[in-house]
């Protein structure tokens, strides 16, 4: 196995691994995903601190399987500073999303890292949300809408929400589409507003153009915006084409809706059919980002990109669930080149095939019967 | 099915099966029910004549062959997830409880009299002077009950008989298990006083059938998180009275001289069972073992020692198996704590292999920690009684019991301490979980905050 001495020449190496394996999809040999992955590992071991301090206490120093590397919590983004940048070079950080979390994840980019972030998450964007067609298109090329489509994005625009890697990933794609709107604000607290007027004016506006709409938002602001549609029937028929893509994240505020209900309502009142609405997986500690189908192809659990995978462990056991047990979802991402590309999550997960569906999330600190009390996690 | 397995009839609405739905209507009408029976069967019994019954009743739970509690361990499991073995002993703990001289110590304590829910009578007090009294209960009593663990709502249920009220059980979703045994078990030793119950089970929060029960009800006594009673004060008709017990949490302390002798794993092991009893998941579990420094070991030693107890209690009494959530929610928690304590020496952690069935987590931070229950236990260093409670401050109005080990003048001291401070409860390490029968529940009288008195100044 060859070694890699810097993230330097690791990066260079990736961008070979994700260049292949996005012309021969699912023809990615193992062996360089792992060889990857073992250098990755040992760059991260010896550079990030709280992670080397987890492998010594793990006696663990080499692996030769991806499977066996030590995946850091998502927990330890909070406490510790999960990174091999110095200071002076963390040009960008990304934060969880949320009010209602006491202490956010810190993931830190510099300007390569950064780009690996863009690189890795444009293809698998474009692949699901755009048809299987565009996979192979460059970035200027937008061949999945006949006719310039409308992008509207429900967060707020990435330059007044900069630790946010949604917003940054919805920047990001931005140049695929014609025109884009950004439709979420941040208020006085720092917490994410959706501008609803604005919003339906766009899409009732795109509507009467016939334009295809692309919308772009969390599930919390699709609730929030649809409550809106239903409490003044305001029924949208968008044009063939539109399609949704929504990501997880209600962070305990606002009215949760359960994902086939939301879905249902998607279709009811935005007349965007079930099959072009795309679920994504994500989070600020990661640099990939899953998907539940190939719009307009129908579900099949979420897959990451080639050069990131996912297992479901058992939280019994600490070893890979059963097919159809109830696992924790762990995230190898080799796009987490600067910080650590084993991720330990609290989502609940059933393994699907290649893939897995979201079932829930870890429970939190309340206890049955009794509830919430100042906590630290 | 094993033929220890009872068919039990189908007396109560917990026994319909899942896809009778319920509506407010039918609440409506057991309520009327209910009353219309307390005032046939139940109203003119002696207060006597219910000891009796509950005393017969508590011998028979605790009889290895009693086909309730055989059913209980066989079908328990499954229904509840504890084990057998936990079950039995939570079963044990309560009715070891329920004996007629407990139930006497507990109306005088409550009432000053044994029988002033039967007649006039002058308390120990006002003997001599001219004044009498007697206690009425409410005519129907409901229950929202806990969803953590099932102990708490059969006392209740007693001292509801006690005041002769008729009942109205209402469960949290999947937890009317017990409950319903114990309604199952009065009603077969004698079919009046179960005629005088009610058990079903809903989500809680679902308005149309809360209304219902709270229209028919005279007092309400609910165990749940503060926002829900919050939500039930709400819902309330004016006239309802609320015996309401919000949030509460527990935490153990262990003095230096418990650890000066040659056994502190007796220490540990008491410790152990307070965490073990109802898997830690009632308000008087500890979820924090203050250990004072200066003993012959030390908070580490004493972690080491407690997890040594947890394994073997893992043994004789397992835990049992938890939901994918619940599972999850303590192997993210250890996966957090497993990274402090490799970066920092001030953390350190003991864990069962291959399973989540228990956890022992070390902090030098004497901070109080909310654990996720189920055997996960924190155990901090303190100087002295001052860090630990400076540690609690936080929740410090929400403590319900301190379990203590310590001897002598010092644990007057200590029991001194904590209860100007504020807790409610201070009991021997090892009996956290085991209030008495009496016990004044976090920190009122729980027949007495039930009943409504008549005084007569002759």
């Amino acid at each position: 196995m060859s070694l890699i001495a810097s993230f330097d020449e690791f990066v260079p190496q990736l961008r070979v691994f994700m260049t292949r394996a996005q012309e021969a999809p699912g023809a990615e040999p193992d062996a360089e995903f792992n060889r990857l992955a073992a250098a990755l590992f040992a760059l991260q071991r010896d550079a990030v601190p709280i992670y080397g301090e987890l492998c010594r206490k793990r006696k663990v120093s080499a692996v030769a399987d991806w499977r066996d590397i030590p995946a850091l919590p998502t927990t330890a983004f909070k406490e510790y500073d999960v990174t091999s940048l110095p200071p002076a070079e963390r040009t960008h950080v990304f934060h969880s999303s949320g009010t209602t979390q006491h202490r956010p994840s810190r993931h830190f980019h510099n300007a390569q890292s950064l780009a690996v972030y863009e690189e890795s998450l444009r293809p698998w964007f474009r692949r699901h949300f755009l048809g299987p067609q565009s996979s192979h298109g460059s970035t200027g090329s937008r061949p999945a809408f006949r006719n310039n489509p409308q992008l509207i994005v429900l967060t707020p625009p990435p330059a007044e929400a900069p630790h946010s890697s949604l917003a940054h990933m919805f920047g990001t794609v931005r140049p695929e589409f014609g025109g884009a709107l950004f439709t979420g604000r941040v208020n006085g607290e720092g917490a994410w507003a959706l501008d609803l007027e604005q919003t339906m004016a766009a899409l009732r506006e795109a509507q009467s153009a016939g334009q295809p709409v692309a919308l772009l938002g969390t599930a919390f602001s699709f609730v929030h915006l649809l409550d809106h549609c239903r409490a003044g029937q305001a029924r949208c028929r968008l044009a063939a084409g539109s399609r949704a893509l929504e990501t997880g994240g209600y962070k305990g505020r606002g009215r949760a809706a359960p994902k086939g209900e939301l879905r249902q309502m998607m279709t009811r009142w935005l007349g965007i059919p079930e099959s072009h609405i795309l679920g994504e997986y994500g989070m600020s500690e990661l640099s990939s980002q899953a998907y539940d189908r190939v719009l307009p192809e129908t579900g099949g659990g979420f897959r990451f990109p080639p050069w990131a995978r996912a297992q479901v462990i058992s939280p019994e056991t600490g070893r890979e669930a059963a097919d159809g047990e109830t696992g924790m979802v762990r995230v190898f991402d080799l796009a987490n080149v600067r910080s650590a590309l084993a991720v330990q999550t609290e989502d609940l997960a059933v393994r699907r095939g290649e893939g897995f569906e979201l079932t829930g999330r870890a429970a939190g600190a309340a206890a049955r019967g009794c509830s919430l009390l100042p906590e630290e996690l | 099915m094993s033929d220890k397995l009872l068919k039990l009839p189908a007396y109560f609405l917990a026994d319909l099966p899942p896809e009778a739905a319920l509506t407010p209507g039918l609440i409506t009408e057991a309520c009327q029910t209910l009353k219309r029976n307390r005032a046939r069967y139940l109203e003119g019994r002696t207060t006597a004549g219910i000891v009796q019954r509950l005393d017969g009743l508590g011998r028979d739970w605790l009889e290895a062959d009693y086909p309730f509690r055989r059913h209980v361990l066989e079908a328990g499991p499954a229904a509840t997830g504890f084990s057998a073995a936990v079950l039995a002993a939570g079963l044990d703990s309560f009715f070891q409880q329920l004996t007629a001289d407990n139930l006497d110590r507990l109306l005088r304590q409550e009432l000053g009299h044994p029988h002033r829910l039967d007649d006039f009578y002058a308390g120990d007090h006002e003997q001599g002077s001219n004044r009498v009294a007697l206690a009425r209960g409410p005519q129907l009593l409901a229950h929202v009950a806990p969803g953590n663990i099932p102990s708490a709502v059969m006392l209740d249920m007693v001292l509801g008989l006690l005041a002769r009220s008729a009942q109205f059980v209402k469960c949290a979703s999947g937890q009317a298990f017990l409950p319903r045994l114990f309604a199952h078990s009065l009603y077969d030793a004698e079919a009046k006083l179960g005629a005088c119950l009610e058990v079903a089970e809903w989500p809680g929060g679902t308005e149309s059938l809360e209304a219902a029960l709270f229209a028919q009800a005279d007092c309400v006594a609910a165990t749940g998180s503060d926002e829900t009673l919050a939500a039930i004060r709400r819902a309330l008709p004016g006239h309802v009275r609320l015996a309401g017990h919000g949030t509460r949490v527990s935490f153990g302390f262990v003095a230096k001289e418990a650890l000066a002798g040659r056994h502190p794993e007796t220490v540990a092991a008491r410790a152990a069972l307070d965490v073990a009893a109802w898997n830690q998941l009632g308000c008087l579990s500890p979820h924090v073992i203050y250990v004072e420094e200066g003993g012959n070991v030390g908070a580490e030693g004493f972690a080491d020692l407690l997890a040594g107890q947890l394994e073997a209690l893992e043994k004789t009494h397992p835990r049992g198996q938890l939901a994918a959530r619940e599972a999850a929610g303590i192997a993210a928690r250890r996966s957090f704590y497993e990274v402090r304590a490799a970066h920092s020496p001030d953390t350190k952690m003991w864990a069962s292999a291959e399973s989540t069935a228990w956890t022992v987590v070390l902090e030098t931070e004497a901070r109080f920690q909310v654990s996720c229950l189920n055997r996960f236990v924190y155990v901090k260093a303190v100087n002295d009684v001052n860090q630990a409670l400076e540690g609690a401050e936080p929740v410090r109005d929400k403590i319900s019991t301190v379990g203590l080990a310590s001897s002598g003048a010092r644990a007057a001291e200590l029991a001194q301490q904590f209860a100007r401070w504020g807790a409610r409860r201070i009991c021997p390490l090892g009996e956290m979980q085991r209030p008495p029968l009496g016990w004044r529940h976090d920190g009122r009288p729980a027949l007495g905050d039930l009943l409504t008195w008549s005084e007569w100044e002759k």
